[in-house]
Parts: C-alpha cells; sequence; structure tokens
C-alpha cells in the first residue's frame, strides 16, 4: 500500500520535495523572484533601474528555472528512490548544470561582449544558483519536518476529538436502553461502534477507498440517530463518484460528528445535515451543511479544533491543491472541502 | 418517619429516548426492593416544567445537557414549584459539571447509570434538601436562557430574549415583555450580573434591554436627567438618571 503515496501528495519521507506539486513550484518561483528583485533593488539607483535590472536578471533566471523544474519532475520517481543525501546532491548538480550551460550557451545574451573574464562569471553563475538551490532545498526539508510533526499532532487529535467522551459514553448509556426491548439492535449498534473504534484506532496512513468511508460514517449516524431518533436526519446527495475513488481517511465522519453536536443536538426539534460529495474534473467535492443554532456565538472551541486539525492535514497532504471553506449564517453552517483524489486503476497503473 | 412507608414519586428527564428506557429499566429493578413510582417522563425542559407543575414529583432524574435549556437551568426553575423537588444530576461527561458538583456535594450520576448507584442515589434523597438556587447559578457559566415566573400554581418560562426592560419595585421585580409585564423575587443586582452583556443601567431602579433601545429623547417634566429612553414596541419612555447619562452618547452613536 505504501504507493498509495502517489497522490499528489505533498511531502515525501526524506524531505525532498515533490516537484510535480503545484504548491512547490508556486513556492520556487516566488522564493527566487523575490530574491531576484532583492538583488536589482541592491544595484540599482532608481526605481525604473530596478525594473530594468529585474529584466536583466530575469533573462537568466526564468528560463533557469523553468527547466530545471522541468528537469526536476522528470527524473522524480528515479529521486524518490535514493536516499535523501543523494537527492540532494542530483538536484544541486542539476541545477548547477543547467544554469551553467544555459548562461555559457547563451552567449551575448547574457555577457557584455566586452567582458574578458569570462572563467569568473561561470563560476559565480554556478555557485549562486548552487547556493539558491541549497536555501530552497533546506527549506523544504524544513517544512516537510514542520508539518509532519503536525500530521502526528492531528492524528492524536482526529483521535481525540472522535472518541469524544460525550459520545462513548451517552452511546453505550443509549445501547443499554435498548437491550432489554430490542436486542438485535443493540447488537448492531455495538458492531458500527467496534467498526468506528477500529478505525480511530488505526494508525494508517494510507488512502482509503471513498466507500469505506462513507460506510463508516453511516455506521456513525446510525448510532447517533439511535440516542436522537427522528431528530437527525440526514440527506446524502452522491453523483457521479465511484465508491473506489481513494481518498485520506477520516475526512468525512470528524465534520460530520461536527454538524451533530453543534448543529442538531442543542436544537429540541432536530434538524437535517445535508451532504453533498461530487467531482469537479480530477477533484473531488464534499460539501456538509447543518442549522446551526449557536453560530451567533461562536466560542465553541472543540469545532474549531477539529476543524483546524482537517484544515492541516489537506495543507500537508495537498498544499494548495485542496481547498477548504467554511460559511456560517445566522442559522446555518457550511463546510466545503474541494481536494485531489486517485483513482484505483490510475494507482495501479502508476505503480 | 411516615413518609418511608410512601412511595418515591420519580421524574425523568432525558432528551433521548433510550436514556429514558435505561432509567426505567433500572427504576423498575429498583421496585424491588425500594418503594417507588415512576410518575412521568420529559424530554426537554420546557415539557419538564409543564408537566412537574400538575405532577407531583419527590425525586427528579435530569439530564445535564439538553437542548435549549439544560439540566442545570431546569434545576432552578423547578425551584420555584410549590414543593420542589430532589434533584439528581445525570451525565455523560462533562468535566466542568463534575468537579462543581463534587465541590458543592451535589449527588449525580454518571452515565451509563449503574444500577447500584442509582440506588444509593435514591435512598438519599429520600432524606436530602433541593439544592439551593443561590447554589446552582455558581455552577451555571452561562447566563439563564429564562426567567421563571411564579403565577397562580403555573411556572412561566420567559426567553430572556423577550424582555424589554427590568425595573425594581419594592420587594419585587417587574419584568416587561412586549406583552405584558410579570414580577419575580429576584435581585435587580444580581440580573444585571447575571445579564451583563444583555443589559444596560439606566436608572437605580432600571435596566433596559440593549437591543430594545429604539432612540433617545429629552423630556422635560419628570426627567432627572431630562434624557428619556424610547424601547421598540412599548410606548411609555423610561427616565435616565442624571449618573447614567453618559449612555445616551454611547448608544446614539452606534
Amino acid at each position: 500500500m505504501n504507493k498509495a503515496l502517489s497522490i499528489r501528495q505533498n511531502t515525501r519521507q526524506h524531505g525532498l520535495p515533490n516537484f510535480g506539486n503545484l504548491g512547490t513550484l508556486l513556492r520556487i518561483l516566488i522564493i527566487c523572484n523575490s530574491l531576484a528583485l532583492l538583488q536589482a533593488i541592491i544595484m540599482s539607483d532608481s526605481w525604473l533601474d530596478v525594473a530594468q535590472q529585474m529584466l536583466q536578471i530575469n533573462t537568466l533566471l526564468t528560463p533557469v528555472l523553468l527547466s530545471s523544474m522541468l528537469l526536476l519532475w522528470l527524473i522524480q520517481p528515479w529521486l524518490n528512490r535514493i536516499s535523501y543525501r543523494y537527492g540532494t546532491l542530483a538536484v544541486m548538480m542539476l541545477v548547477v548544470t543547467v544554469s551553467v550551460s544555459i548562461y555559457h550557451f547563451g552567449g551575448e545574451l547574457y555577457r557584455p561582449p566586452e567582458r574578458i573574464d569570462s572563467y569568473f562569471d561561470l563560476v559565480r553563475c554556478g555557485l549562486l544558483s548552487a547556493v539558491v538551490c541549497g536555501v530552497l532545498l533546506f527549506y523544504f526539508r524544513l517544512r516537510s519536518k514542520m508539518l509532519s510533526r503536525a500530521l502526528s499532532d492531528a492524528r492524536l487529535q482526529v483521535l481525540r476529538a472522535r472518541i469524544r467522551p460525550h459520545f462513548l459514553f451517552n452511546t453505550i448509556n443509549a445501547v443499554l436502553g435498548i437491550v432489554r426491548t430490542k436486542p438485535k439492535q443493540a447488537e448492531a449498534a455495538l458492531e458500527d461502534m467496534a467498526d468506528l473504534f477500529r478505525m480511530a484506532m488505526s494508525d494508517a496512513q494510507d488512502l482509503v477507498p471513498l466507500g469505506t468511508e462513507i460506510q463508516l460514517s453511516k455506521q456513525y449516524l446510525a448510532l447517533e440517530q439511535l440516542r436522537m431518533g427522528d431528530r437527525l436526519s440526514v440527506n446524502w446527495h452522491i453523483r457521479d463518484v465511484p465508491d473506489e475513488l481513494l481518498i485520506p481517511p477520516l475526512l468525512l465522519q470528524p465534520l460530520l460528528e461536527n454538524a451533530v453536536y453543534h448543529g442538531i443536538e442543542p436544537l429540541t426539534e432536530g434538524g437535517s445535515i445535508n451532504v453533498t460529495l461530487n467531482r469537479n474534473a480530477d477533484r473531488l467535492r464534499l460539501k456538509i451543511e447543518n442549522p446551526c443554532p449557536e453560530c451567533a456565538d461562536l466560542s465553541h472551541q472543540g469545532n474549531r479544533v477539529a476543524l483546524r486539525n482537517i484544515r492541516e492535514r489537506l495543507d500537508l497532504l495537498f498544499d494548495v491543491e485542496a481547498s477548504y471553506q467554511v460559511e456560517s449564517g445566522k442559522d446555518f453552517y457550511r463546510v466545503e472541502v474541494i481536494f485531489p483524489f486517485v483513482s484505483r486503476a490510475k494507482e495501479r497503473a502508476q505503480s | 418517619m411516615n413518609d418511608v412507608e410512601l412511595a418515591l414519586r420519580v421524574f425523568i428527564v432525558d432528551d433521548e429516548p433510550p436514556a429514558r428506557t435505561r432509567l426505567r429499566d433500572l427504576l423498575n429493578d429498583c421496585g424491588a426492593q425500594l418503594a417507588l413510582e415512576i410518575v412521568g417522563e420529559a424530554g426537554n425542559g420546557r415539557e419538564a416544567l409543564e408537566k412537574l407543575t400538575s405532577i407531583a414529583a419527590d425525586v427528579v432524574l435530569l439530564d445535564i445537557r439538553m437542548p435549549q435549556m439544560d439540566g442545570i437551568e431546569l434545576a432552578q426553575h423547578l425551584n420555584k414549584l410549590p414543593k420542589p423537588p430532589v434533584v439528581i444530576f445525570t451525565t455523560a461527561y462533562d468535566a466542568y459539571a463534575i468537579k462543581a458538583f463534587d465541590l458543592r456535594v451535589i449527588d449525580y450520576l454518571l452515565k451509563p447509570i449503574r444500577l447500584g448507584r442509582l440506588f444509593e442515589a435514591l435512598n438519599r434523597a429520600r432524606l436530602a434538601v433541593p439544592v439551593q438556587t443561590e447554589v446552582l447559578r455558581e455552577l451555571l457559566p452561562e447566563p439563564r436562557r429564562n426567567l421563571s415566573i411564579h403565577e397562580r400554581g403555573k411556572i412561566h418560562l420567559i426567553p430572556i430574549e423577550q424582555v424589554l426592560y427590568l425595573r425594581a419595585e419594592l420587594k419585587y421585580v417587574t419584568v416587561r415583555t412586549a406583552e405584558r409585564e410579570y414580577l419575580i423575587e429576584e435581585s435587580l443586582n444580581a440580573l444585571e450580573k447575571e445579564f451583563l452583556t444583555r443589559f444596560v443601567r439606566i436608572h437605580r431602579n432600571c435596566l433596559i434591554a440593549k437591543e430594545a433601545i429604539a432612540g433617545f429623547e429629552k423630556g422635560g417634566d419628570e426627567g432627572e436627567s431630562g434624557w428619556m429612553v424610547r424601547l421598540k414596541g412599548l410606548e411609555d419612555l423610561l427616565a435616565i438618571s442624571r449618573r447614567q447619562q453618559h449612555i445616551v452618547k454611547e448608544f446614539s452613536r452606534a
């Protein structure tokens, strides 16, 4: 299952960035251009001059960046197989080679013809690109380290949030309440509980089929319905989404738990939760909408903990390729999550 | 004592049907050794209060976390009954409340509820007296959602957002809603403290709802400062005392 990571996830085990990820590319472009701007400002004596200098720097920088990134993306599968140490070395060498050769073969485009010491220019070009490349790699390594700690923290939080003591004890109490009169239903409830807790306590980092996550969420909702009776109703709108799509586990269920805890439970008459799942090109769009009597006062911390956790996991897994939106009005609350998925077929092809 | 012979009348309040079933089962089990009678049950605070004005109960088993009105607030309103019942709180998990209960030796049962614990609690309840309203108020971190008024043997709940102003009379406080006035036996100072965010004092004897302010007018004749406040949905103006004049500025800007 380790090949499940082939979804465009952002962190590699050893800290080299994924050059196919849009977030990584954007970060590289922005950082390099900021450095270039700094350089342009240092060398200039007027604002007009800054623009000129930027142009000058970019005639070299842009081709170097683009071709390096293209090549890195191409050799990514190979980079993933070697150790971090060699990977870094390979990336640096590739970048230096690209920049020196572009500089060299670009000829008079980059060099005023009167310059004689072309050896110095070449070395300077190579040195600069090596330093910038090193700084970037260091940055990505730090970032992935920081985020992987966030991941384990997040998992702990998910665990804690999911086995919300309130939910555990109330459900046991409810099962005890029906065990004499409806033993069959009590059995089913205990089975659902076992499944739910097994999932919560497993430390599988892999992707799971969407169908499994939906199934788990329905089991969870059945338990809540046992307690709340017809106060809780859920409408599923699933369109054009095959069950075999792979998604990160425990995305849907915690969002539903929030909707129940903060949206339905405080209402005497209860209410309904709307779950919408559909496809948007190669992304999955998940929308959960629930009434929210307490939305007016936003003092509900528990809510934010669970949501922050999911947001962190999405950031970590997909960077800018996932989006996350919360919208709340006077009496409703809506969470919308969009993220890339992989299909089974695609995964098989890649592995 | 004579009433030991009498059956203990128990009332159940919980918003979850299976939780009520569980309590009924356990109470029936207790019945073998303890004379008791289940006199009724309710799924929320309002329903409980309505039923308990006509049904007499000695003990109320009361869930803490319920929609709209939680158990601790309901217990305060129940204390207004002519013969307030003894309350035994039930809760699945509520770290804050449990700590507070232990501190004040208030009885509670943890869900899932055990037969033995329920039996003990019922036995203690026979001799116990209801927890005082003041103590319950300390337990509640948030202000009540309703004021309760005892009137001709019934208890009215008035949602706090319907209250336009509160005015201290000799012994009572007048509660004014758009429809009518009620009298409650509470102190204006305590009310001011509890509902600090909702009401503002305009006079030594009067708090008005900030949301209800419609405008300010200069009315010379009786006003100490000359300023009067107009409230939404009310004909009469209320005088603002000289000391509270600053609120005219504060609220007309907003």
